[in-house]
């Protein structure tokens, strides 16, 4: 009795952002080209779109949303705790519910573990991406467990589209939008004893040939927030080399919550604030991952990955989420003409590239 | 961290330099033109000049001051009024304190520059475009004028001239022959230096455009890369070591290999290996390989003293006792030439696919011309400044035979304490007193002064020359000194910041790898046999002549050079790390001291010591 609204990560592609977010289809598309993807499911649109029918929240949201479109900003705030409210309240429809309870219990067949611990991370439709992200409708849930967990989880996700935030910009907006929708993205989580981002290019410099590589310990969000300065690599894609190693004092790192329940902040232990996080081994896997996500996009890409404790390279790399890096600095004017008239150029002789008139 | 205080220039005025205790008076051993002098104060005060200690690194003899007039002559005549490069006519230099400091003579006139640029575009076309044949032809010239230096003859003065004198119209007497036989002398050398700048500075522009190219297109590409990728393989310079390799291999075959000890002279080697069958072998496998590979230098042959194999084979033995150790302890000594090869050519092709598309065009067709030149810019050194030069020095050499055997020198070696005009000079009054039989004043006359000068460079030599004296300039733009010397703006700004006596130094990341190890500061080459197994080399500049001792070494360090240097291309080919450019590495390490090497970033710290 499949509704259709939930499927395993491994069937998407970059074509279902429009049904199950940017985020999912994504990482669909990473596991087709490949790339070490921790296990999951992906909750579409549509699931919301129901969930918001069955549980007649939809009179609900568009008086509260009525009211804070005219009103001021208090209204605005009211209307968010109201519709959040409704939402936590409000039982999921039974055939999401029983899905959601069939690939959870999937997972927990592919991962060996009765309740795996998820993360539950929204998924926004494709062309909202950036949109969304300025709207403040990018939550995450990590070490979330059970399936009850999941379920709110999931709801908290939808919920977020209702945030203050996210009511004021959509009203200043403007009337006559479409309905907001969202889709869930459910994995594995990763322990991850260090985590990071990688470019597969210089995005200060620009320069193609290297991989940019940031790392901490801990989960991502450490250095993803900004809360920790991270180690700094920069690593030469056609032969390995480190070309820059800049070790940082790393004084905070996220771990899982000792309840195995969510996450806590902790001050990292002094001896290892400024060892450095990656060795050679991390490096060329990172440089090599760098190089397939790139050559199945066919351009520059934002990679978040996580080295999972407790396993050695390559079973410990996952990669949680790729980006077309669209921030890259203009390169060099291109340079081109016949040989002579560059190396003449060089000596002075007046061509187009030549500055010193 | 620099002082922010606001002065002029982070170097001392040439006007302002000290004279050493005991040196006063240093001036007289060099041509009048080579002074910072009163009467041009005010334009020589306010330019920028560097030490070129990568070809001096030494206090100037004064005969070997042939060796900087005719360079810069050469180099400007072939840059200035033959190609007319753009906006750089040639080096000048002066002499402070026995050392030699040049800067740059540009071109400012915008229509001058345009006016250069006609003539340049076409003249060094042509050259580009006929290098394959104009470099065979460079080398038939070379070697038809090492040739003539040997074979030029210098002749005795006899107590009568031969009868082909008396009875044949057209023999000269002895005094002109002398005469002429000394002037031919210092022309030869004046064509060398004609030769060996005909070609350089466009080998090493059309390096230059390749290199930045790629760095203006990937920001972050490691110059030892760039370098790896133009680098030859079968590299002349690099037999002389390869055959040195077969003779420990054969001494190691043949069981002699025990006579090969560290710390032997040649002599004593020698004098073993006379003694045994598989010895002798030995020795004449040597003698087989000599001609060419022994007209090698002790060093970078712009100095007199830097002699070639032939006549100081303590290198060519170094290196074999290297090799016999490397190869007992079942270490690769053997270059992996097919190796180096392969990745030579991936990363072309690498880089080359990270270009779009017009510009991988011009990449590979710049890439193919660097190759196309880059023999020359290896190879030239082999045929001037070793196998020429120092046939060279030995000529001179005999013109100071024949002053020493009139008494005019006490030692033939003491030619090159004199001037090359006073050398004129001194011959000059040779014959006249030979022809008069008169009583002749030089005997009473020069060998004070040859005191006096070997007694001013042995204390010259103990003063720390800084790297550059004059005005900090804002920027590096002429195309020789940044190509040949490695001076750029930001290498310029390096030794304006450096604090003297800290415990780090910074220079170009030459090739790759950190170490520690124990320094050796080798200034002289003669001090070369000293270096022992796993020390790190601090020298002034190292030239291909010293390469086969670098795989005793761990790292190497030197004050000047880019990463195209001989230093770095032999690094880079042993896998030693290197920094080159440090502009005071052997006046800041000491021999004995622990110093790292990061030759991915290049810098070196003293650790202790």
């Amino acid at each position: 009795m499949s509704s259709g609204h939930i499927r395993p990560l491994t069937e998407l592609r970059r074509s279902d952002a429009a049904a199950f977010g940017g985020k999912s289809a994504n990482l669909g598309e990473l596991l087709s080209a490949g790339i070490p993807v921790p296990p999951g499911f992906a909750v579409s649109a549509g699931a919301f779109g129901d969930f918001v029918a069955a549980t007649g929240l939809d009179g609900a949201i568009e008086r509260a949303m009525a009211r804070a479109a005219s009103g001021t900003v208090e209204d605005g705030a009211a209307a968010s705790k109201a519709i959040g409210e409704a939402m936590r309240f409000a039982p999921l429809p039974e055939a999401v519910r029983d899905e959601l309870e069939e690939r959870y219990r999937e997972l927990a067949r592919e991962t060996a573990t009765p309740e795996p611990a998820v993360a539950v991370r929204s998924s926004a439709l494709g062309e909202d991406g950036e949109e969304a992200t300025f709207a403040g409708q990018q939550e995450s849930f990590l070490w979330v467990r059970g399936l009850e967990h999941v379920c709110d989880a999931v709801r908290d996700c939808w919920a977020s589209l209702y945030t203050p935030r996210a009511i004021s910009y959509r009203a200043a907006r403007g009337a006559g939008g479409e309905e907001p929708a969202m889709g869930v993205t459910v994995q594995e989580m990763v322990d991850a004893e260090v985590s990071g981002v990688l470019f597969t290019c210089n995005p200060v410099s620009g320069d193609p040939s290297m991989v940019a590589i940031e790392a901490s310990w801990g989960l991502g969000i450490a250095v993803v927030g900004g809360e920790t300065t991270p180690d700094d690599f920069l690593v030469s894609k056609v032969t390995g080399e480190v070309v820059r190693r800049t070790v940082n004092a790393k004084e905070v790192e996220y771990v899982p919550d000792a309840a195995g329940r969510g996450t806590v902040r902790v001050d990292v232990p002094d001896v290892r604030r400024t060892e450095a996080c990656l060795h050679e081994e991390h490096l060329t896997a990172l440089v090599d991952l760098a190089r397939r996500v790139e050559r199945h996009y066919g351009s520059h890409q934002d990679v978040e990955w996580a080295l999972a404790r407790g396993r050695r390279l390559p079973a410990a790399l996952a990669v949680l989420q790729a980006r077309p890096v669209t921030a890259v600095p203009e390169r060099a004017p291109k340079l081109s003409g016949s040989a002579l008239s560059l190396v003449l150029s060089t000596f002075g002789a007046p061509s187009p590239k030549d500055e010193r008139g | 961290m620099a002082a922010s205080t606001e002065t002029a220039s982070a170097f001392p005025s040439p006007y302002a330099i000290e004279t050493p205790p005991g040196c006063e008076g240093w001036e007289e051993m060099y041509p009048y033109h080579a002074l910072f002098h009163e009467a041009r104060r005010d334009v020589d005060e306010s330019r920028f000049w560097f030490w070129n200690s990568m070809h001096f690194p030494l206090p100037m003899p004064a005969f070997d001051m042939a060796c900087v007039d005719s360079p810069y002559q050469a180099l400007g005549v072939w840059q200035n009024r033959v190609f007319a490069v753009p906006p750089a006519m040639g080096i000048d230099y002066r002499v402070v304190n026995g050392y030699v400091y040049i800067t740059g003579n540009p071109v400012t006139d915008p229509d001058k520059i345009a006016e250069r640029a006609g003539f340049f575009q076409k003249r060094a076309g042509y050259y580009y475009e006929n290098w394959d044949e104009l470099y065979e032809k460079f080398k038939e010239k070379m070697r038809a004028l090492i040739a003539e230096i040997t074979d030029l003859h210098v002749p005795e003065l006899p107590e009568y001239e031969a009868d082909e004198v008396a009875f044949e119209d057209d023999r000269n007497t002895s005094f002109y022959e002398v005469l002429a036989a000394y002037d031919r002398t210092l022309r030869c050398l004046d064509l060398m230096w004609q030769h060996h700048f005909e070609f350089l500075l466009l080998g090493y522009g059309a390096y230059m455009t390749f290199s930045e190219l790629c760095k203006s297109q990937l920001p972050d590409i490691p110059d030892q890369h760039v370098a790896q990728m133009i680098a030859g393989i079968d590299v002349l310079l690099f037999k002389p070591s390869a055959e040195l390799r077969k003779l420990a291999k054969l001494a190691i075959d043949t069981g002699v290999d025990g006579v090969f000890a560290e710390g032997r002279t040649p002599a004593e080697i020698d004098a073993e290996l006379a003694e045994s069958e598989a010895g002798r072998a030995w020795l004449e496998a040597l003698e087989e390989i000599k001609d060419p590979w022994f007209n090698m230098a002790t060093g970078d042959g712009l100095y007199h003293f830097y002699r070639s194999w032939y006549d100081d084979p303590s290198i060519a033995y170094a290196s074999v006792v290297g090799h016999v150790r490397a190869l007992r302890d079942g270490e690769e000594v053997e270059r992996p030439t097919e190796e180096l090869a392969r990745e030579r050519d991936r990363l072309a092709e690498e880089y080359g696919a990270l270009l779009d598309e017009e510009t991988r065009a011009s990449f590979h067709e710049l890439l193919q011309l660097s190759r196309t030149v880059f023999p020359y810019v290896e190879e030239h050194k082999f045929f001037c400044d070793y196998w020429f030069l120092t046939r060279w020095w030995n000529k001179v050499r005999e013109f100071g035979a024949l002053l020493a055997t009139h008494g005019f020198l006490e030692d033939a070696e003491d030619v090159f304490q004199l001037g090359r005009h006073e050398v004129a000079q001194a011959l000059d009054e040779l014959v006249l007193t030979w022809s008069t039989g008169g009583a002749p004043l030089g005997p009473a006359h020069w060998p004070p002064i040859v005191a006096r000068r070997k007694e001013l460079l042995e204390r010259l030599g103990k003063w720390t020359p800084p790297p550059a004296i004059g005005v900090t300039p804002e920027a590096i733009y002429d195309p020789a000194v940044i190509m040949l010397w490695g001076v750029t703006t930001q290498r310029v700004q390096e030794w304006a910041s450096a604090d003297e006596g800290g415990g780090r130094l910074t220079g170009a990341a030459a090739s790759p790898g950190v170490v520690e190890g124990i320094a050796r500061v080798v200034i002289d080459v003669e001090e070369i046999a000293r270096v022992r197994e796993g020390e790190v080399l601090v020298c002034p500049i190292t030239s291909p002549a010293w390469a086969p001792i670098f795989s005793n070494v761990k790292a190497v360090v030197t004050d000047i050079g880019g990463v195209m240097s001989h230093a770095a291309i032999v690094c880079r080919e042993y896998g030693l790390p290197a920094v080159v450019g440090t502009g005071r590495a052997t006046a800041q390490i000491r021999t004995g001291q622990r110093i790292r090497v990061d030759g991915s970033s290049g810098v070196v710290t003293v650790i202790d010591g």
